[in-house]
């Protein structure tokens, strides 16, 4: 077992008066990929906007608890949110990349950040987060072509290296093979199992196939409740909770 | 009278939607059979066809009344011993005659036309019985005719559907032809113009001062009088004075329109942006004429008494004045506009960027401004549109006088602005003075049009990026 990275205590996640989260504590483990699954609505995505406090960007949330990330509490007024989302990266449920050129698309954070001062230097971010994404071969002709010139698939390993290019160490991926055919599936399948050996994954999915297939450990998520969570191994074969029972044999959801 | 007439028509008609959905259900309870539409569109489709065939006639028949009526009159007029030698001498006597029938003449009355008159009003009691009377006729036929096709159950949804297109390409076509008949008209007075002043010397001449151009036969122009007339129609004082107030304006207007945009869309909490908009969109509704007085009275002294207290001399009509006013009558449509286009960014885009670690202003500034740039060109060119084609404020803030000038404190003037210099009060409509306001129309309609092709072309070639 790898080491704890981030680490919530009794978080509680409020939209208005309505309560999405319920005292959630969720261990994730460095260089390990955490599947969270669980129906439309029970708080998974909630849960994952909190640990790079994309919540933030939301008027009539609050949040309470801990979030800990290398021991460094995360939820804090005072902390720089800018620095927070350098280390911790997101890929969205449907590919978003900027209507700009595939190159900008990728030079955009790290030029923010001041990362790259010169011109080879940021080239060289590029190629390297476009080859980590599995994308470089396909799209190294064509790095001034606009990113949404892409296919569906391409976009979304794209916004991959897009999170990968300000050199984070934890990924957050909100079902980010929703929008994608089995075939890119496979593919952003294939490079999340590459990614771990580098980062911190966090994965959202519908899919209990692609929870078993990329996930080391699993959390259930039900009604803003963490119902259960263990190796994957465990809770798709022999999980403890008869809701999680019910729940990846599809007999609700 | 033919209102009357419409509104019967309409009440009618109306009146029989009740009739043909009642009547289709007895028929399909009576003869048990399934119709082919609800039983409102039968009552729609006798709606439609009572009317539209009687409004149609009514139209027709009133276009061309008139006409059928005078070339009668006109005819017994002459048969009765009238004598008239041109066409505009038989629309006096025919203009004569109908104001003695209708009792405001003034004048002896000779006998011919008296009897005239008197067959005048008999021709019109005819016609407007005759035409009450088909008016009837075409709602019996073609009530009967479309109670018959309801008796057979037609497809009464189709049909209804069918007229609906037509009712609505017909507004189409209305609106298209009207544009086709604006142009032309302007077309056709600026030829006129034209074929008097060369086009090059009107386009290139540097004075304009058209009081000053007295032609004695717009026919016969010496070659002597051609050189005066032609510093007279000198167009680039007006477009310089047109391009420099627009400028003026555009400098206030889209710093200020853009940034309050971004501020309402990106910034603003939704309970400023819910007192505060309106605000802005009032600043639309109100006429360009107040706008007027307060570049008239307040801008223009204000900057005059600015200019004197540090030795310069100001023109109370300046263009300065003009302009920052209509600057500030465009805020609120690049404000407007622009918070549109930016509240259609996807927040995807922003998310994307926000997670990569940037901050707001960074967002907006290098991904949210950069999608909506087409929609933002386009507010603005819409503006530049609005710009070049404000009369009021000029005419009432920037002054007159055509000088080719880029003192921003002097008076200048527009295109529009003498427009209505041109055509207020008594005009010959041979004289070149006259016909000068069509050419400077025409210009300026061909500038606005090539600005909104460019805007448009701008905009299409930006499209479709973010989705």
């Amino acid at each position: 077992m790898n080491e704890v990275k981030i680490k919530s205590n009794n978080l509680n996640v409020f939209y208005g008066d309505k309560q999405a989260l319920f005292d959630v504590n969720l261990d994730l483990n460095e260089k390990e990929v955490t599947a969270l699954i669980g129906p439309s609505g029970c708080g998974k995505s909630t849960f994952i906007r909190c640990i790079n406090r994309m919540n933030d960007v939301i008027d009539i949330c609050k949040v309470t608890g801990n979030i800990e990330i290398d021991g460094v509490e995360i939820n804090d007024e005072n902390l720089d949110v800018v620095s927070l989302r350098e280390r911790v990266g997101m890929v969205f449920q449907k590919p978003n990349p900027f209507p700009k050129s595939i190159y900008d698309n990728i030079s955009y954070g790290p030029k923010i950040h001041g990362k790259g001062e010169t011109k080879s230097e940021l080239d060289e971010i590029v190629e390297r987060s476009l080859k980590k994404a599995a994308l470089w071969e396909e799209v190294k002709d064509r790095l001034d072509e606009p990113g949404t010139g892409l296919s569906g698939g391409q976009q979304q390993r794209l916004c991959i290296a897009r999170a990968i290019s300000v050199n984070p160490e934890v990924i957050l991926m909100d079902e980010p093979c929703s929008a994608l055919d089995p075939i890119a599936t496979a593919k952003i399948e294939e490079l999340i199992d590459e990614l771990k050996k580098t980062y911190t994954i966090v994965i959202v999915t519908h899919s209990m196939a692609q929870a078993v297939r990329v996930s080391q450990k699993t959390g259930f998520f039900h009604l803003g409740k963490l119902i259960e969570v263990g190796k994957t191994e465990k809770i798709f074969k022999n999980p403890d909770n008869k809701m999680t029972q019910d729940y990846i044999t599809g007999r609700f959801g | 009278m033919n209102f009357v007439l419409i509104f019967l028509i309409v009440i009618f008609s109306s009146s029989l939607f009740f009739y043909g959905k009642s009547k289709t259900k007895s028929i399909s309870i009576e003869r048990n059979i399934k119709l082919n539409a609800l039983p409102k569109f039968y009552g729609y489709y006798l709606v439609l066809w009572s009317s539209i065939p009687a409004l149609v006639f009514l139209l027709v028949w009133s276009l061309f009344e008139p006409i059928i009526i005078k070339s009668i009159i006109i005819e017994t007029a002459a048969n009765q011993g009238a004598i008239f030698n041109d066409k505009n001498e038989a629309n006096l006597i025919y203009e004569k005659i109908k104001a003695i029938h209708l009792g405001t003449y003034f004048g002896d009355i000779d006998t011919i036309l008296k009897e005239s008159a008197i067959s005048y009003s008999k021709f019109l009691n005819i016609f407007t019985n005759s035409k009450i009377v088909l008016i009837f006729v075409t709602i019996i036929a073609s009530v009967i005719f479309s109670l018959k096709k309801i008796k057979n159950n037609n497809k009464a949804r189709e049909d209804v559907e069918k007229i609906l297109k037509g009712l609505l390409f017909v507004s189409s076509l209305i609106a298209i032809l009207t544009t086709l008949g604006i142009i032309f008209s302007l077309l056709f007075e600026s030829i006129k113009f034209f074929s008097v002043i060369n086009i090059f010397d009107y386009l290139f001449g540097t004075n304009w001062s058209p009081q000053r151009a007295f032609v004695s036969d717009a026919s016969a122009i010496t070659t002597a009088e051609y050189e005066e007339l032609k510093d007279a129609f000198g167009f680039v004082p007006l477009i310089a004075g047109t391009s420099f107030i627009a400028f003026i304006a555009m400098f206030v207007a889209v710093p200020i329109g853009l940034f309050s945009g971004i501020y309402m869309a990106e910034y603003a909490s939704f309970k400023i942006r819910r007192i505060s908009k309106p605000i802005i969109e009032i600043l639309a509704g109100i006429p360009t004429v107040v706008y007027g007085f307060f570049a008239a009275l307040t801008v223009g002294p204000f900057f005059r008494q600015i200019g004197e207290s540090i030795g310069l001399t100001v023109s109370s009509e300046s263009a300065l004045a003009a302009g920052l006013i209509m600057g500030i009558m465009i805020i609120p449509y690049i404000s407007s506009l622009s918070d549109d286009v930016i509240n259609s960014v996807p927040q995807s885009l922003r998310d994307g960027s926000y997670a990569v670690g940037a901050t707001k202003s960074e967002t907006i500034k290098q991904v949210v401004i950069p999608a909506a740039l087409p929609g933002i060109i386009g507010s603005v060119l819409l503006a530049v549109s609005r710009a070049i084609g404000e009369t009021m404020i000029v005419v009432m803030a920037a002054g007159l006088a055509a000088n080719l000038t880029i003192n921003p404190l002097e008076s200048t003037t527009t295109i529009t602005t003498q427009i209505v210099m041109i055509l207020v009060g008594d005009q010959e409509f041979d004289s070149p003075k006259t016909q000068s306001a069509f050419a400077l129309g025409l210009t300026l309609f061909v500038a606005t049009l090539i600005l909104n092709y460019i805007a448009q072309r701008a905009v299409k070639k930006y499209r479709e990026k973010y989705d």
